[in-house]
């Protein structure tokens, strides 16, 4: 009889222990994270979706289409499509796409990526109404230059250089001096209205012999879409532009146009 | 060390708006239908207004009950989510309408609308019966408990039984019987185990819950809700909790002692056996605080909440009885398990804690200041004299009966929060091996006791 | 289901003369989507009113062919998909494919990265435990408050993951060869801070549950793994601890960095019930802290990668086999290279299958409500079991 006395008070203290610090828990801060409003911190490393960034200085796209990443992808979500420049002889990006349903998210492209274009952005809200939508493409995937400056600061990855000074110094060195001084030019032009620089985009090509095929079907997008949205054809812009280390004056000026307009693309975006 | 005052001052809040909503509504209503209707109808009908009164007095209490469940039920689900919240760490709803007042509206309205399935080999008429015969009667039950709670007021005194707390209990185990309908006609097995048990488990915790009421009863000396909440009037010393008037004594000594009066033989007629009488009233204090922790094991078994909740255990039964309602019939079902959380709650509070009485003895009560002016001030006021739209009484014994009953039902949230689950032989075995015995040895004890105080049977 | 129970044909009103009451053994299909089986674990039940005479389990709902996936991958590539086997503790299946591999290629791996690889490792073995405690208490019916705490906990833990490895659950951390990354400084601040507060936050979870009434009828005697059982069984991890074979990799074979550091193998043997596994779980969850605080306060700087691990890498032919101590068990990795690029053959030994086949012995006799608790006491982890 005792023993069981014994043993109902000590249920009924451990209950009421239990109970006491359910309650004592009521006073503490809450750790919930009201996740919509208040978006969390996440780490550097954090492996969301990929993205593929430019050279933060120059706006150069900065993927060199060695297919490393496409090999190295459990998955195989990865699918560039790129073709040797029969000016350069080196290859040339022709789309890159990313099946984001597919996806796991290991980073092991990000990895293997030797110029640190492919990388894994800090983004994680990828839902979309259709399966077809997770499939990025190139337009989709590449960051702006500001975009790009986040990444590669945050991450710690080392800035790369500038690619025409990769490919001929000399043409680099000066292709680094000229923007300076062609900004002042072309940035009006750029800004003022959509219509003409589409035009300057179509003499560009025009003035551009060796132009190959595919290199042209290419522009013709960017043109037809021009007076619907500018910033997209000037991502497409860069391109011919980067690939074409030979550029004459013409190609001066092209390049001057992201450049000028990439802020505005910015606030838009954002 | 308090950390928290945002979420706790939040929660707070809720509830005071909450409740205000809650218990202005039905007071609206029931003054709407029991004063002003007849008042309007004085005037115009004349002849036929006797049977219309007649008539109306019979259904305000109905129309009261009717508009408190689900509002009430609503304001239950809400502040349980959100007092559970505060005991995990979380913030609970806080998204729809302010602060996340109307969450639970929400949900109500998205259940109304969503499709009724009636699943294919189920037994639709039974299927279709059982939570109406589960929630019908929280409602009927209920009424009684109407006049208790508003120290006695005359539109509720109508319902009020000589044997009232009998009837409330016969209506309290009707549920068990649509719990076993749900359960053998949704077709399902894990159904049918969950009616069966709720069936084994009502039967066995009915038997420590009503011994205990009836222990209460025996010192009451009656069985009417009415006059057993007003016997335990006059502060915390006279509530059957504390020894069912034993204390009664000690409280007439104390007022007589400290307004002036001679305190002659108060102890003597009290406790006629001095030390004897003294032993038996420490007896009686313990009997009845046991009583009343067997009467919250029993009606948490009854109402089937955590730790008793093995007819819809989760994680065995997937959710028992219910697991192929939706829709309305879930609604249903989920109001009534609420609104029988409040149904006991308020029994223990008219049994144990003194129904509407404050705790305050009335000789501290006198001394304070402003009180009886701020009681004479609102019954002189025009909202009383004219439009008997409140009783000082009735609103002060509300408040404290709504105090009571929320500190119960927090009470039970804590625990829900806290305790796991009993499995179905342990259960049987505390029901019969345990709390029965235990229950029966104190209404032994009572009986032989309270023959040797005054209490206030 | 009702028309089920009683047959009409077998029904006539004879029997209801009779004067014994015919009963029906009732056949009940638990799972795959019982919101308690933890996964996709289906058990057919043969019930006698409410004890179970019965037990089948089915298995497979939930099969990927990860051994397949091994010898259709690279090295690399395959490293990536393996934390995915156990989902709650992938430090540890990571660890063993890369200490086979290291076997065979005969890497050594610098000792900052043994360090890190036991840090994280215990890490996630505390992770591991906190899950399972709370649903542990789902599954005994304290849903509503408790599994909160130990989430709480696990949120920290992830956190600090993520920002070593880029996710909180699918790391990929291990590598062969070492570890992929040196965290930095304010890392290992944050983890020295969780470790010294988290003895407190264990001392609050007994408070709520170990010596409570209700948790102690449900888990005292309940589901008892007697020694012999257990053996046959292969059963590993925690659940043989309890029955009293000290078998704990860490000391009886002991690898990486273990041998420095000083900790017991916990056996707590009073009778092999749930609240014994319970009990040495709430007890290795203390040690693996003790265990992180010493591995901070001891481990070296210097290099975190053996050998630099490249996508195309290789390893030398022939066979090679680790295994570690996963909060679970014993994860055995068998591997079988002949030089290329990608593995021959991959085979795993998985501690929550060898556990899961005791379940049919330990089920029998005990009510419904039981099989949860046992079966949650277990610790099973679906894709573990059907890989």
């Amino acid at each position: 009889m005792a023993n069981l006395l014994a043993r109902a008070f000590h249920g009924l203290n451990q209950v009421r222990r239990g109970l006491a610090t359910v309650f004592g828990h009521s006073f503490r801060e809450p750790i919930t994270k009201e996740y919509p409003q208040i978006v969390p911190d996440i780490t550097t490393n954090f492996r969301g979706r990929l993205a593929l960034t430019v050279n933060p200085e120059t706006g150069d796209h900065l993927c060199i289409s060695c297919r490393q990443c496409e090999r190295v992808c459990p998955d195989k979500c990865i699918e560039i499509t790129s073709a040797k420049s029969a000016e350069t002889g080196k290859l040339e990006l022709i789309d890159f796409k990313i099946d984001h349903g597919l996806c796991m998210f290991c980073g092991l492209c990000t990895e293997v990526c030797p110029t640190y274009c492919i990388i894994n952005t800090n983004d994680f809200e990828l839902s979309e109404y259709a399966r077809e939508d997770l499939i990025y493409d190139l337009k989709k995937l590449t960051l702006s230059q500001d975009e790009s400056a986040f990444y590669f600061e945050r991450k710690e990855m080392p800035i790369p250089k500038p690619k025409p000074a990769k490919a001929a110094p000399a043409a680099g060195a000066a292709a680094a001096a000229k923007p300076a001084a062609a900004a002042g030019a072309a940035a009006p032009a750029a800004a003022s209205a959509a219509a003409p620089a589409a035009a300057g985009a179509s003499a560009a090509k025009a003035e551009a012999p060796k132009a190959e095929e595919k290199k042209e079907e290419k522009k013709e997008e960017p043109k037809a879409e021009a007076p619907k949205a500018e910033e997209k054809k000037e991502e497409k812009k860069e391109e011919p532009k980067a690939e074409a280390p030979k550029a004459e004056e013409k190609k001066e000026e092209k390049k001057e146009e992201p450049k000028a307009d990439s802020p505005a693309a910015e606030e838009k975006k954002d | 060390m308090i950390s928290n005052g945002a979420e706790i001052g939040k929660l707070t809040l809720l509830s005071l708006v909450w409740l205000t909503i809650v218990f202005t509504a039905v007071w609206m209503a029931t003054w709407a239908v029991g004063i002003l209707l007849p008042m309007l109808l004085q005037n115009g009908l004349g002849e036929r207004a006797m049977l219309i009164n007649e008539i109306l007095r019979f259904v305000t209490p109905v129309v009261s009950i009717l508009v408190f469940i689900p509002i009430n039920a609503m304001f239950m689900v809400l502040i349980e989510r959100r007092a559970l919240a505060l005991f995990t760490v979380r913030k609970g709803p806080n998204i729809v309408g302010p602060d996340g007042y109307l969450q639970t509206a929400a949900d109500a309205v998205k259940l109304l609308f969503k499709e009724d399935i009636t699943p294919i080999g189920a037994d639709a008429v039974m299927f279709t019966l059982a939570p109406i015969v589960f929630f019908a009667p929280s409602i009927f039950g209920a009424v009684p408990l109407l006049a208790a709670v508003t120290n006695n007021h005359a539109l509720f005194q109508v319902l009020n039984l000589p044997t009232g707390i009998f009837y409330v209990l016969a209506a309290a185990s009707v549920p068990v019987v649509a719990l076993v309908m749900a359960g053998w006609s949704s077709n399902n097995k894990y159904s049918l185990v969950g009616g069966l048990r709720s069936a084994a488990q009502a039967i066995s915790y009915e038997i420590p819950l009503v011994l205990s009421i009836i222990t209460i009863c025996v010192l009451a000396g009656t069985l009417d809700l009415v006059k057993i909440t007003e016997q335990q009037a006059g502060g915390i010393l006279n509530w059957n909790l504390l020894g069912g008037g034993a204390l009664s004594g000690i409280d007439k000594y104390l007022a007589a002692m400290i307004s002036g009066q001679p305190v002659g033989s108060i102890l003597q007629a009290s406790y006629p056996f001095s030390a004897l009488s003294a032993v038996a009233t420490g007896a009686l204090i313990c009997c009845t605080i046991i009583s009343f922790w067997l009467y919250l094991t029993g009606a948490c078994a009854e109402i089937n909440r955590i730790p008793f909740d093995l007819p819809e255990a989760e994680s065995e039964l997937v959710s028992g009885y219910n697991t192929e309602y939706s829709g309305i019939k879930f609604a249903i079902f989920f109001l009534a398990e609420f609104t029988n959380l409040f149904v006991v709650s308020s029994i223990a509070t008219v049994m144990f804690l003194g129904g509407g009485d404050n705790p305050i003895p009335v000789w501290i009560l006198d001394k304070l200041p402003l009180v009886p002016q701020l009681v004479q001030a609102l019954r002189d006021s025009f909202l009383v004299q004219t439009l008997h739209l409140i009783n000082p009484e009735t609103l002060f014994s509300t408040l404290w009966v709504i105090l009571k009953v929320y500190s119960l039902v927090f009470f039970a949230i804590l625990i829900r929060g806290t305790l796991p689950r009993f499995r179905i032989d342990q259960l049987m075995d505390f029901g019969w091996k345990r709390l029965i015995p235990l229950s029966l040895i104190v209404f032994v004890i009572v009986v032989f006791a309270r023959g040797l105080v005054n209490c206030h049977g | 289901m009702a028309t089920e129970l009683v047959k009409t044909e077998d029904f006539r009103s004879d029997d209801l003369r009779t004067d014994d009451l015919r009963t029906d053994e009732m056949i009940i299909n638990m799972g795959p989507q019982h919101p308690a089986t933890h996964g996709v674990l289906r058990l057919i039940l043969t019930l006698d009113g409410e004890k179970v005479k019965h037990v089948e389990p089915i298995l497979g709902h939930l099969h990927r062919a990860q051994e397949w996936q091994g010898q259709n991958r690279t090295w690399f590539q395959y490293q990536a998909l393996i934390d995915r086997v156990d989902y709650l503790s992938g430090m540890f299946t990571s660890w063993a494919m890369a200490r086979s591999c290291e076997q065979l290629d005969g890497i050594t791996v610098p000792p900052r990265a043994e360090y890190l690889r036991v840090m994280v490792a215990e890490m996630n073995r505390i992770s591991s435990h906190l899950l399972w405690l709370g649903t542990y208490l789902i599954d005994l019916g304290a849903m509503f408050g408790f599994p909160f705490y130990p989430f709480r906990e696990r949120e920290k833990l992830l956190d600090l993951f993520e920002e070593i490895s880029g996710q909180r659950m699918m790391f990929n951390y291990i590598r062969i060869g070492g570890v992929h990354r040196d965290p930095k400084a304010e890392w290992f601040q944050k983890v020295r801070k969780f470790t010294e507060e988290f003895p407190q936050r264990v001392d609050e979870y007994e408070a709520i549950v170990t010596e409570n009434p209700i948790f102690l009828k449900r888990t005292k005697g309940v589901g008892i793994l007697k020694q012999s059982v257990a053996k046959d069984y292969g059963v590993t991890g925690p659940c043989i601890r309890c029955s009293g074979i000290p078998l704990d990799l860490r000391r009886t074979k002991p690898y990486s960095v273990y041998p420095e550091l000083k900790f017991d193998v916990i056996t707590y043997d009073k009778e092999g019930d749930t609240w014994d596994r319970y009990m040495a779980r709430i007890l290795e969850m203390r040690q693996s802290n003790e265990i992180i605080k010493q591995c901070l306060d001891m481990i070296p700087a210097g290099e975190i990668m053996g050998k630099k691990q490249m996508a195309g890498m290789r390893i030398k032919a022939g066979e090679g086999f680790a295994a570690v101590e996963s909060p679970r068990g014993i994860i055995g990795c068998y591997v079988t290279s002949t030089g290329g690029e990608k593995p021959f053959r991959f085979r795993w030994r998985n501690p929550s299958f060898c556990n899961l086949s005791v379940l049919s012995e330990l089920l029998v006799g005990s009510p419904i409500a039981d099989i949860m608790a046992i079966f949650g006491s277990i610790d099973v982890i679906l894709p573990d079991v059907d890989r």
